[in-house]
C-alpha cells in the first residue's frame, strides 16, 4: 500500500508541476465551452430571436413593393432600413459601406410584372371554366426579379434562410394578387377578401417535436450540445501532459531504473491511470458546474443534468479511461516529447473533427460518417448525447460501451507490447 | 564477509536483435564480496551491456549470472532488493525535489516510512544536498544531479552497488565528494561494481578490475598485479597498452 501511495503521490506532484498541462486540461475546456456556447447561442438567436438588419431599396412604381416591405416589417424578423434613393448600381458599395450584411432591391416593374402574371393566371382559369371575361388587350410585363445582395463573409445557409423567408412573403403577395384579379374578372372584386383570408391566413402549421425519451426534461440547445462535447475534447487533450510524462520517464531511464527495483510496473501504470481518471472527472465537474451555474448568469441556457446519475458516472468513467489509455499509448510510441505533444494534439483535433465535436456527424458526407466510427471522441460524445439530449437508458448505451471498451483494450495492449518490446516491462 | 564470491558471471554472451556482432562474448568473471570492482574499457566495449545484465534490465543470450551473499545464492526477488543501480543518465524526476524523488524511489525499494525518512535525511546531509532538498532538480548543476542520482541508488543500503560512470560531467569537488562517500559505503561492506573513463579515478578507487574490449574480457584481476604483469606504471598506460590508441567512436 505504501508503494501505491508513494506512486500516486509522485504522479500527483508531477501533474501539479506541469503548469502548461494543467492549463490545457482545466482552462482550455472552460474557455472552449464558454466561447463556443456563446457563439452558437448568438447565431441561434440571430436567426430565431434577434431582428436581422436588412437594407431595402424599393424602386417599384406600383403598390406591391410597398406591400412586401410592409409584410417584412410586420413579420418582426427584420430591422428594415429603407433607402429608396440609392441607385441599384451603387447598392453593392452602399451595402459594404453601411456595414449591413444583406440588402433587398425591388425593381421598378415589380408590381406591373406581378399584376401581368396574375392577369395571365386569371385568363387561363376563366377560359378553362368557360366564363366570360374582359378581352381588352393589356400590355405584357415579364415576371419581375428581386435582387438579394449579401456580404461575402455571410454564410451561405444564412443567406438561404433569409431568401426563404422573403420567398414565403412573396407567395402571400402573389396569391393575393391572383385572387384579386380572378374576382375582378368575374366582377365580384368586393368579395375576394374572405377567400384571401382563408387561403393566406389559415395555413398549415408545423409542431416541432424533439425525439427524446419521455423521462427526459432536457431541451436541446447550445449548452446541452457544447458542454459535453468540449469536455470530451479537453479530456483527450490530457495526451499532452500524460503522454509527454511517459516519454520523459522512458527516455531518462526512470522506467529502467524501476525495473531494477523490487516493484511491479503495474503499480506505476495504475497510479498514472488513477490520477488522470480523477483529472478527467475534475474536468467534467468543472465544465458541468460552469454549464449549471455560470452560463445561465450570462444569459445562456442552463445545463440540464440527466436523471440517470449512475449511467452518467459510467459514461464519464469509460470516456476518461479511453482518454487515459490513448495518452498512455501515445506516450509509449512517441520517441520524443515533441512527438507526443505534436502528434497527440493534432490527432485529438482530427478525432474531434471526424467524431462530431466541431460539426455534427449527420452533416458530413457518407464516407466521413463511416470514418467517425473510428474516433473514440465520437463514441464518448454519443454516450453523453444519449443521456443529455435523448434521455436514453443503459440499453441505449450498449454500443457506446462496446466501442469504447474495444478502444481501451486496443490502446492498453498497444502500450503493453511497446513497453515490453523496449524491455521496460 | 570479504573473500567470498558475490557475483559469478559464467560464459555470458549477448547479441542484440538485428546486431551483426556479439556485444558480449564469452564473459566470465568472479567479483568478490566487499570489493570495488572496475569494469573498464573504451566506448562500445560492452561495459553498460554487462552492467544492464547484472542489474536484470536485459537478459543474457547465453550464459549464467549468479549472486551470493555470505556464500548463499540470491533468489531473483532478493536480488532486486539487495542491489542498487546508479545509471549513467539522470534517471529521476527533474520536476520534483531531491526529497520527493528519494521518497518515491525509497518506497519502491520497500523501505518502511520511518526508515525511509531517516535514510533520506542522512543522504541529503552527507551528499551536501540538504540546502537544496526542497528545490526542483531541474535547476541543479551537473554535480548536484549526479549526487541525487547516487542517493537514489543507495537509499536502501544495498549489498551490491552498480555504478555506470557515476562522475561523468561533474566538477572536481563533486567528483571528490562522490568518490569519498562511495569509499565509506564500501568500507561499510557494500560491494561496488563501477565503470568509468577516468583512469586516475578508477586507479584510486578500484581494488580489482576487468578490462573489456569488443565485448570480451581482455584482462582481469588485482589492479597492482595487472600493472606489474603488463609492465605499466599507471592504469592509463595499462589501458592503452591493452586496447590500443585508435579512436573508438
Amino acid at each position: 500500500m505504501f508503494k501505491l501511495y508513494a506512486s500516486l503521490r509522485k504522479e500527483l506532484l508531477l501533474l501539479i508541476n506541469d503548469k502548461v498541462g494543467l492549463a490545457l486540461m482545466f482552462l482550455m475546456p472552460l474557455l472552449l465551452v464558454f466561447i463556443i456556447t456563446i457563439i452558437q447561442d448568438s447565431a441561434y438567436k440571430m436567426v430565431n430571436e434577434n431582428q436581422i438588419p436588412l437594407l431595402v431599396v424599393n424602386h417599384d412604381n406600383g403598390k406591391e413593393g410597398g406591400k412586401l416591405v410592409d409584410l417584412l416589417t410586420k413579420s418582426g424578423l427584420f430591422k428594415i432600413d429603407s433607402q429608396n434613393a440609392i441607385p441599384q448600381e451603387s447598392l453593392k458599395s452602399e451595402l459594404l459601406s453601411r456595414g449591413k450584411m444583406i440588402a433587398l432591391y425591388i425593381p421598378a416593374t415589380f408590381s406591373a410584372g406581378l399584376e401581368s402574371n396574375a392577369e395571365d393566371v386569371s385568363t387561363i382559369l376563366m377560359d378553362d371554366l368557360g366564363l366570360e371575361r374582359d378581352t381588352t388587350a393589356r400590355e405584357k410585363v415579364s415576371m419581375p426579379k428581386l435582387s438579394f445582395y449579401n456580404d461575402p463573409v455571410l454564410q451561405e445557409n444564412y443567406s438561404y434562410s433569409v431568401m426563404s423567408v422573403i420567398q414565403s412573403y412573396m407567395s402571400v403577395i402573389e396569391n393575393s394578387l391572383m385572387i384579386d384579379r380572378m374576382y375582378a374578372n368575374m366582377d365580384i372584386a368586393e368579395r375576394s377578401a374572405k377567400l384571401k383570408d382563408k387561403m393566406i391566413s389559415n395555413r398549415v402549421g408545423i409542431d416541432q417535436i424533439v425525439a427524446r425519451n419521455n423521462n427526459s426534461t432536457a431541451i436541446p440547445n447550445s449548452t446541452q450540445h457544447n458542454v459535453p462535447a468540449w469536455t470530451i475534447f479537453a479530456m483527450f487533450f490530457m495526451v499532452v501532459s500524460l503522454g509527454s510524462n511517459i516519454v520523459k520517464e522512458r527516455i531518462n531511464g526512470s522506467f529502467l531504473r524501476l525495473k531494477t527495483m523490487p516493484t511491479t510496473f503495474m503499480v506505476v501504470m495504475f497510479s498514472k491511470m488513477a490520477v488522470y481518471v480523477v483529472v478527467a472527472a475534475l474536468q467534467v465537474a468543472l465544465t458541468f458546474s460552469m454549464g449549471i451555474w455560470i452560463l445561465p448568469k450570462l444569459g445562456l441556457p442552463k445545463l440540464s443534468v440527466p436523471d440517470n446519475v449512475i449511467a452518467t458516472i459510467a459514461v464519464i468513467f469509460i470516456s476518461s479511461m479511453a482518454a487515459v489509455s490513448y495518452a498512455l499509448m501515445i506516450g509509449a510510441f512517441a520517441k520524443t516529447e515533441q512527438q507526443a505533444n505534436g502528434f497527440g494534439a493534432i490527432s485529438i483535433i482530427i478525432f474531434g473533427a471526424i467524431g462530431g465535436i466541431l460539426v455534427p456527424t449527420f452533416v458530413m458526407p457518407g464516407f466521413m460518417q463511416f470514418f467517425s466510427n473510428f474516433s473514440p471522441l465520437h463514441w464518448c460524445l454519443e454516450g453523453f448525447y444519449v443521456l443529455f439530449l435523448k434521455g436514453g437508458s443503459w440499453q441505449d448505451l450498449r454500443t457506446v460501451f462496446a466501442f469504447l471498451g474495444i478502444f481501451i483494450v486496443f490502446c492498453q495492449l498497444g502500450t503493453y507490447f511497446k513497453l515490453r518490446f523496449e524491455r521496460i516491462i | 564477509m570479504a573473500g567470498q564470491v558475490c557475483i559469478e558471471i559464467r560464459d555470458v554472451y549477448k547479441r542484440y536483435k538485428s546486431a551483426q556482432e556479439d556485444s558480449l562474448s564469452q564473459v566470465s568473471l568472479s567479483i568478490m564480496q566487499s570489493d570495488v570492482f572496475g569494469l573498464l574499457g573504451p566506448n562500445g566495449a560492452g561495459k553498460t551491456t554487462l552492467i544492464s545484465i547484472l542489474c536484470g534490465i536485459i537478459p543474457v543470450s547465453t550464459g549464467d549470472v549468479q549472486f551470493f551473499y555470505n556464500g548463499k545464492p540470491y533468489s531473483d526477488r532478493e536480488r532486486k532488493s539487495r542491489i542498487g543501480f546508479v545509471p549513467q543518465e539522470y534517471a529521476f524526476y527533474q520536476e520534483l525535489t531531491p526529497r520527493q524523488n528519494l521518497d518515491y524511489f525509497g518506497a519502491m525499494y520497500n523501505l518502511p516510512p520511518q526508515k525511509l525518512e531517516a535514510r533520506r535525511e542522512h543522504l541529503l546531509e552527507v551528499l551536501g544536498l540538504e540546502k537544496a532538498a526542497d528545490k526542483k532538480i531541474g535547476t541543479f548543476s551537473g554535480g548536484m544531479k549526479r549526487r541525487v542520482n547516487l542517493a537514489i541508488g543507495i537509499i536502501h543500503e544495498p549489498d551490491i552497488l552498480f555504478l555506470d560512470e557515476p562522475t561523468v560531467g561533474v566538477d572536481v569537488q563533486s567528483r571528490n565528494a562522490i568518490i569519498r562517500y562511495l569509499q565509506q559505503v564500501n568500507q561499510a561492506g557494500t560491494t561496488i561494481v563501477y565503470t568509468s573513463h577516468h583512469m586516475s579515478e578508477a586507479e584510486e578507487f578500484c581494488k580489482n578490475i576487468a578490462l573489456i574490449d569488443h565485448g570480451k574480457v581482455i584482462a582481469a584481476g588485482g589492479l597492482q598485479h595487472l600493472k606489474s604483469v603488463h609492465h605499466a606504471g599507471s592504469l592509463q598506460t595499462l589501458f592503452i597498452n591493452l586496447t590500443g590508441e585508435e579512436y573508438r567512436d
